[in-house]
């Protein structure tokens, strides 16, 4: 009886093999498409508004004219500061779970912590940033206050990459160096982080992409609609380049007229941003194809 | 037996992995500059054994301990025994080559350097010492500078055995040492083993690399040791019936 | 002889010691200032918790502008006229407003998201994979503020013209840029998930002469299901916490919306928003921290659950 239903549903099921698969295919075309359309998109309106003068002048004209200098230095200094509070408490954090922490009820509630952290929304860090750095320390509306919330926002990301690259290096590393007579600190530092650290590393650049994309968290912590002034102190508000794309296509008294900076300065950020991206990427696949481990 | 020339012993050992019973009641004397084999099934304690000498088993979460061992006199697991200095006196060699993803230079110096070498003439004649007491000196004093990982494993287990001996310990613990190695390089590194005069415990399932290069061999079985005496002895006259078996083959 | 290994016996047995990682002085310092950096993640969590809940405190008591605000008229009251000389701070237009543009994202996102995941993890070639995986996580680093502006620039008066609708900044537009930030992120930890299904079991089912679909439908979908949930839930946090794209996209009306063409105000852009706007402590301050403690509720909901999911999905594979 069952030898007869072998062949039997054949053509049935090749015909709904086949459909099935066309939509999986086309979700990933559709993907590639929405990315595609967007970076055109950006592009093809972008690109006539960007010169030499565009990346290195200061708006003039109520930002009708001039360029985005200050938006694009703010946005580096402030992603720049982030890693720099995320990263030693980051991979602070990661060497404790990934070298000394044993199994336990401590670990599993700092592991609630980080993976919690990383689903906090971003306004909420803004929120958070606007609370405690700005008014209750009295930084203000400064690089400070908003390296430091864009810090906590990336943290876990940081913590995570760095504990995953930490996981990565053989056991035997460690085994060798505790056998040879090392401290546990000493197998740390001089065998275990020197081979992870390249993948750290490429972790926070993810991060950095990251940082220098968000806008919320750092409007009402050191976003400025405009200044002339360097950042020269941390204790400087600075402008960057997603508030100030926020602010000309929303709140401006010229939002048709700004339209080509907007254009400009959404493309600058969009290659610095997936340019990083692009990096840490291209960087990641070769570490792991040279890892000899 | 000459009291002096006994280098490692252990008095009424049980280790317990959590609720698990490791080993059982091991007493042993293992002398000074021989070679002594520890061969059993899989499971059987050996490797667990081993790597108490060098305290190794002190990162095993859940490792509790009984017993007495004792190390050039010194028991090595008394409250004021500091489990750093045992390990530079006894080194260690893994199953698998793992030499750091350093240079073969910083591999060898990594031990001398932890104990506060630091003049490059000394850390330099350390190297060749080690590397020639290894028998890897000829084919790699040209390429110092060149990562361990780029070696062959034949060679990268005897740049671990080199950055074992660089620290000139007491003994050298081996845990089957040759069990990821081709036959060609397992042979090099036996003839090194037969050949280097000192005292070396080693771990193997390889009943016939046992038989071939050490002195004493000790036959581990559930926990226990059945039997421990010179290697000729062992395989030609058992004195334990279940030793018999396993050399015999008649077992699992 | 014995052949079962005998049971231990007790911890407290004169002559048993328990073998300990031995660290010195020096080390256990060093290993306590690494546990300090693990600890920061979770003790920001509850600095955040407590300066939200502190400063949302404020709109519930009497104060210098009045008596405080009632929970219920907080939490039940449609009405959200923050500035008016007769202020009100009602929440549940805002709290609808996040649940609409979640909620219709996530159906959208869900079957794309999925779908993608299906293709890289079973479907999708070595070479193809090794392509589309980055490209994934490229979409997923495109920056909300960007996305923000395509939405208002290029989407909004698209749709405002060719469904002649009062306006393209509505629930639909939103959503469907929610989508697009959702996707990769269910698309890359959906394709975790059905990875972690064993090559072994999935040879078993195509040996029994099942096709593809088969194969992944009725083995390595179930086998990975609690693994896609958490992707799709975590996907469901992001789309409700993301702010930028809301603000720019989402119409800004404070109104419980009827159809997907209605203009909203999502939690998330209200405070950004008029936070900018407000007097630091006053009651509309006050008020924008409540919506933020709401907000915070919320997503951390949805972490906690994601987090459990997982925790069992890990322990089962």
């Amino acid at each position: 009886m069952l030898e007869a239903r072998k062949g039997h549903t054949r053509q049935n099921r090749r015909r709904r093999e086949r459909a099935v698969l066309l939509f999986i295919r086309l979700t990933a075309v559709l993907a590639l498409a929405v990315m595609a359309s967007i970076l055109l998109y950006l592009l093809i309106n972008g690109l006539p508004a960007i010169n030499l003068a565009f990346l290195t002048e200061f708006p003039r004209d109520s930002m009708q004219k001039g360029g985005v200098l200050p938006a694009i230095l703010g946005t580096v200094v402030l992603a720049l500061g982030a890693l720099l509070t995320a990263i030693p408490l980051g991979f602070g954090a990661a060497v404790y779970l990934a070298e000394y922490a044993r199994p336990g009820v401590l670990v599993s509630f700092i592991r609630l912590g980080v993976s919690n952290l990383a689903g906090v929304p971003s306004v909420v860090f803004g929120l958070f940033g606007l609370s405690l750095f700005v008014t209750t320390f009295g930084f203000g509306r400064s690089i400070l206050s908003g390296s430091l919330t864009l810090g906590l926002l990336i943290l876990p990301t940081v913590t995570a990459s760095a504990e995953e690259a930490l996981r990565q290096t053989p056991q035997s590393f460690r085994e060798a160096a505790l056998a040879l007579g090392a401290s546990r600190w000493q197998a740390i530092r001089q065998v275990v982080l020197p081979a992870a650290l390249p993948g750290m590393l490429t972790g926070s650049i993810l991060a950095l992409g990251r940082a220098a994309g968000e806008t919320a968290p750092i409007m009402f912590t050191a976003a400025a609609a405009y200044t002339l002034a360097p950042p020269d102190s941390i204790f400087r508000e600075v402008m960057a380049l997603s508030t100030h794309i926020y602010n000309l296509a929303t709140n401006s008294t010229h939002i048709e007229e700004t339209r080509p900076q907007q254009f400009g300065a959404a493309l600058v950020l969009l290659v610095l941003v997936l340019g990083l991206s692009m990096f840490a990427i291209v960087i990641r696949a070769k570490l792991r194809r040279g890892r000899k481990w | 037996m000459v009291e002096d020339s006994v280098i490692i012993s252990a008095r009424n050992v049980d280790f317990y992995y959590g609720d698990f019973q490791a080993l059982k009641n091991i007493n042993i004397d293992i002398l000074r500059d021989e070679v002594t084999a520890m061969i059993g099934p899989s499971g059987c304690g050996k490797s667990t054994f081993l790597k108490l000498l060098n305290r190794m088993n002190d990162f095993v979460p859940g490792a509790r301990l009984s017993g007495e061992i004792f190390i050039g006199g010194e028991s090595i697991y008394a409250p004021e025994a500091d489990p750093v200095v045992i390990r530079r006196r006894v080194g260690m060699v893994f199953q698998r080559p793992n030499p750091f993803a350093k240079s073969i230079y910083d591999n060898i110096c990594y031990g001398p350097r932890l104990v506060g070498v630091k003049k490059p003439k000394e850390l330099d004649e350390l190297t060749e010492k080690a590397l020639r007491a290894a028998a890897l000196w000829e084919e790699v004093k040209d390429k110092l500078g060149k990562s361990a990982l780029e070696l062959s494993g034949g060679q990268q287990q005897r740049v671990c055995i080199a950055r074992a001996l660089a620290l000139e310990p007491d003994i050298l613990l081996m845990d089957e040492p040759t069990s990821a190695l081709d036959p060609i390089a397992t042979a090099k590194v036996e003839e090194w083993i037969k050949d280097s005069g000192l005292s070396i415990v080693i771990v193997t399932h390889n009943m016939q690399q046992a038989a071939r290069i050490s002195d004493k061999t000790a036959y581990f079985f559930l926990g226990e040791l059945i039997e421990f005496g010179p290697t000729k002895e062992l395989f030609t006259r058992p004195k334990e019936v279940k030793t018999e078996n396993y050399i015999t083959g008649r077992f699992g | 002889m014995k052949d079962a290994p005998e049971k231990t016996p007790p911890l407290d047995s004169p002559g048993i010691i328990r073998l300990q990682p031995k660290l010195s002085r020096a080390e256990r310092g060093v290993k306590f200032f690494f546990l300090l950096c693990a600890v920061s993640a979770l003790g920001s969590m509850f600095l955040i918790m407590i300066f939200l809940f502190m400063e949302a405190g404020g709109l519930f008591f009497s104060g210098d502008e009045g008596a405080g605000v009632g929970l219920k008229e907080f939490f039940l009251s449609l009405d959200w006229y923050p500035t008016y000389p007769d202020p009100s701070f009602g929440s549940l237009a805002l709290v609808l407003g996040s649940l609409s543009v979640t909620l219709v994202s996530i159906l959208l996102a869900t079957p794309f998201g999925i779908g993608l995941a299906i293709y890289l993890s079973s479907v999708a070639g070595p070479r193809v994979r090794e392509w589309l995986k980055p490209a994934v996580e490229l979409l997923a680093s495109i920056p909300s503020v960007i996305l923000g502006f395509v939405g208002m620039v290029a989407v909004a008066p698209f749709m405002q013209n060719v469904l002649n609708l009062p306006t393209g900044l509505n629930v639909l537009n939103a959503s469907l840029f929610l989508a697009i930030m959702a996707t990769p992120t269910i698309a890359s930890l959906g394709d975790d998930a059905l990875s972690a299904v064993s090559q072994a079991v999935t040879d078993g089912s195509y040996a029994l002469g099942a096709t593809r679909w088969e194969t992944i439908s009725r083995v390595i979908l179930p086998a990975s299901l609690s693994g896609l949930s958490t992707a799709v839930i975590l996907g469901l946090g992001r789309a409700l916490g993301e702010t930028i794209v809301v603000l720019m996209v989402a119409g800004g009306a404070a109104q419980a919306p009827h159809s997907l063409f209605d203009p909203v105000r999502p939690l998330t852009s209200t405070l950004a928003a008029e936070m900018g706007e407000t007097a630091i402590g006053s009651r509309h301050y006050h008020a924008l921290f409540a919506l933020g403690a709401v907000l915070f509720v919320l997503t951390l909901a949805f972490n906690l659950l994601a987090f459990y999911l997982a925790r069992r999905w890990r322990e089962k594979s």
